[in-house]
């Protein structure tokens, strides 16, 4: 099976055709876009489009489009970003305790008619606790995976198909459910449902009700016995990371190095530490060591300030290359991709590394047949 | 201030159709129906009709048996540019922060046309299949405190809030309500009953009810004028040239025998106090005025009761209704579609010349 890719959405305003951006500058949008003044927080159709589009051409299969209280609502962005594109799809990031499983479904199963299936959701279980509260989520980590696994199962049993839905859990009952407006999709009933985490309840989630583990990319062989984990039970694992391509691993550690802050940001300002249930961002405030570099390729060099979701695979196209298809070795089939910025990251992944990923993954074929 | 009119969306594969035999909810809800699936196609050319005809908005229909009304909102509204859409939606399936978040980010994609008709809900039956296991009654007290968050978020930067149903702690949305000349959407609060008109008084900005003859809602329209609170009123339109030919088109849209007796069984589970009060005058008068017939609700539902007439005796009674405070309507007929445009070409002249004097 051929690696399947996947892009961040830009932030509103990001993607302005023609305006250029250095790595900085762009870096610094996305920081500032939790700000009162920031215009990422407006919905940009237009930004997205010419995203979507050049993505497209470059070998991108979807958009994961992330949730939070500084963005518009990703399943509405979905349905316009749907109505400007043909094959793009979406994955929806969205938070299990904010609306009743009925109506997630009914509105999931519009989406997917709306934009010919091409839809798929991150189920995210929740996020700081300051930002649950806000939401009127009062629930605390452990609890919030509970509350998760039943709200999946109830979905799943929509989707099943099989009739009138019945629940009777701890967060949800449901009796005599039914919704009329179909899941539709070419060859699927039900969408591809990413779980992320790096807790172990959000792995047992992923295994019991998802099909595929969404999870921050660290160095292969410490994935390994994870990864063997699940596809061992038929789940697939998808990879975040940042992605920085330049001709040499040299001039790519250069624009890695100016993405760092000019000073060393008090523990108070570092995103991480606002985070503070989350267990993914625990990890990546305690545990990175030395210089940030988890292999040659692979650096974290700029999670301590911004989070984990900015770990950042670096080098030559060739770099790259090797180092996904290593991935791949391990048995990682997915992975969710960002930049600085993100069009033109986009576009030199997909002349640049994409190609040699490909020439790979076809000799290999050729050999196992 | 001019009267506004507003008509229904058809529901999905309804567009087309020319009777209210072919539209019947004992048809919509199998699940067979055309009605489970988006009509973007259908929808768009009926709201391009729709603004040609001179109606501002159209109404979305919540249900089990539909597409969910905020995504079918997002994808007609990408397709036309000036057609608003009132967007019916249950009080008790989201968060209201959440809630506001796709309003607001809905807003934000079809240039604030985008109105909100709350419903507290439904018959207890299809509440129960969204996990919603309130009673009427504490519906509506849970549908107030969900306004009270959703005006706070769209009021105030850090949202407070501390109630039965919901709690919210620093809440904050940075995608605001985005439309020209409002900072939230209209809300048309819908229902018959005391707890629907007080909802209607404390949270909303206008009270949608069935049509009734004026004089019945004099008392109603004034009490909610005062409060600076608008009235909208939901019907059924058949204009033919004369009131016979009205007559005549409105009978010939009974239904078979079969239909009927399923149609009253749906009525009949229902707990809506409008409803009941709908399937009572069309059982005692059938018509409640020269102009206004109930002989339609026992079939098609209490949305059923019908204005018809001339283009002149209609212009007149929408002019009846404008004298007692009324501002708005909304609308449906059948054919789907025809009646519409008949409605734009031949009675809404009427109405603007007249309001124009």
């Amino acid at each position: 099976m051929n690696l399947r890719f996947h892009w961040m959405l830009p932030k509103g305003g990001e993607v302005v055709a023609g305006a250029r951006q250095t790595p900085r500058e762009a870096a610094r949008y996305r920081l500032d876009s939790t700000r009162d003044d920031s215009p990422a927080p407006r919905p940009d159709v237009e930004g997205w489009a010419h995203f979507a589009r050049s993505a497209e051409q470059s070998g991108v299969e979807s958009a994961l489009i992330s949730f939070s209280r500084y963005e518009p609502d990703p399943f509405m962005v979905a349905c316009a970003l749907g109505q400007e594109t043909e094959k793009f799809k979406a994955i929806v990031a969205y938070r299990s305790g904010l609306l009743k499983p009925t109506t997630f479904v009914q509105q999931t199963n519009t989406l997917a008619v709306l934009t010919n299936g091409r839809v798929a959701i991150n189920i995210v279980a929740g996020s700081s606790k300051a930002e649950q509260r806000g939401y009127g989520d009062f629930l605390e980590h452990d609890e919030r995976y509970a509350r998760a696994d039943e709200f999946l199962a109830v979905c799943n049993l929509f989707w099943r198909g099989d009739g009138e839905v019945n629940f009777d859990g701890k967060y949800y009952r449901v009796e005599k459910g039914k919704l009329h407006t179909p899941f539709l999709a070419p060859a699927r009933s039900a969408p591809e449902i990413y779980v992320s985490g790096h807790s172990e309840q959000a792995e047992r989630l992923a295994l019991t009700r998802g099909s595929c583990l969404l999870r921050v990319a660290d160095a292969p062989e410490k994935l390994r016995p994870q990864v063997e984990r699940m596809r061992e039970h038929g789940v697939e694992v998808c990879l975040r990371m940042c992605v920085l391509c330049r001709p040499t691993r040299e001039e790519a550690i250069e624009v890695a190095l100016s993405l760092l802050p000019e000073r060393d940001l008090p523990r108070e300002e570092r995103i991480v530490t606002a985070k503070d249930d989350s267990q993914m961002y625990r990890e990546s405030s305690s545990g990175v060591r030395g210089d940030g570099w988890l292999t040659d390729t692979l650096w974290a060099g700029l999670v301590p300030f911004h989070g984990p979701v900015w770990t950042t695979l670096l080098g030559s196209p060739s770099d790259i290359a090797g180092a996904l298809l290593e991935y791949r070795e391990i048995g990682v089939t997915q992975f969710i991709m960002s930049g600085w910025p993100e069009l033109d990251t986009v576009v030199t992944f997909g002349r640049e590394v994409l190609p040699l990923v490909r020439a790979a993954e076809g000799r290999e074929e050729q050999q196992g047949a | 201030m001019s009267l506004r009119f507003h008509w229904m969306l058809p529901k999905g594969g309804e567009a087309a159709m020319k009777t209210a035999q072919e539209t019947s909810r004992v048809l919509t809800t199998r699940s067979t129906s055309p009605a489970a699936l988006p009509d973007i196609e259908g929808w768009t050319h009926f709201a391009r009709s729709a603004e040609q005809s001179g109606i501002e908005s159209v109404l979305l229909s919540f249900s089990r048996y539909e597409p969910d009304t905020m995504f079918v909102a997002c994808a007609v509204g990408r397709a036309t540019e000036k057609l608003k859409f009132i967007v019916a939606y249950r009080t008790g399936m989201h968060q209201p922060a959440s809630f506001v978040q796709q309003i607001n980010t809905l807003s934000g994609l079809i240039g604030g046309r985008i109105a909100l008709n709350v419903v507290a809900g439904s018959s207890t039956e299809e509440q129960r299949g969204y996990g919603d296991f309130l009673e009427h009654d504490e519906r509506y007290a849970r549908a107030d405190e969900f306004l009270a968050v959703c005006h706070a978020f769209w009021r105030d930067g850090e949202v407070n809030f501390d109630g039965k149903y919901f709690c919210v702690e620093r809440g904050r949305l940075l995608t605001p309500f985005l439309a020209p000349a409002r900072s939230a959407p209209e809300i048309y609060v819908s229902g018959h009953s005391e707890q629907a008109r007080q909802l209607a008084l404390a949270r909303g900005s206008c009270w949608l009810r069935l049509i009734d003859t004026p004089e019945k809602l004099r008392p109603q329209v004034a009490q909610m004028r005062e409060r600076g609170v608008e009235v909208c009123l939901r019907l059924c339109v058949i204009c033919r040239p004369t009131r016979e030919e009205a007559i005549e088109a409105a009978q010939s849209l009974l239904p078979p025998e079969e239909i009927e007796r399923q149609e009253r069984g749906i009525l009949t589970r229902s707990d809506s106090q409008t409803l009941k009060q709908a399937l009572a005058a069309a059982d005692e008068v059938g018509w409640l005025s020269r102009n206004l017939w109930a002989g339609l609700v026992p079939f098609y539902g209490s949305s059923a009761m019908t204005l018809l007439g001339s283009p002149e005796e209609l212009a007149e009674m929408f002019l009846e209704y404008k004298r007692i405070g009324v501002t708005q309507f909304i609308i449906a007929g059948w054919p789907k579609l025809e009646e519409m445009q008949i409605f734009g070409r031949e009675v809404l002249p009427l109405v603007r010349a007249a309001e124009r004097h």
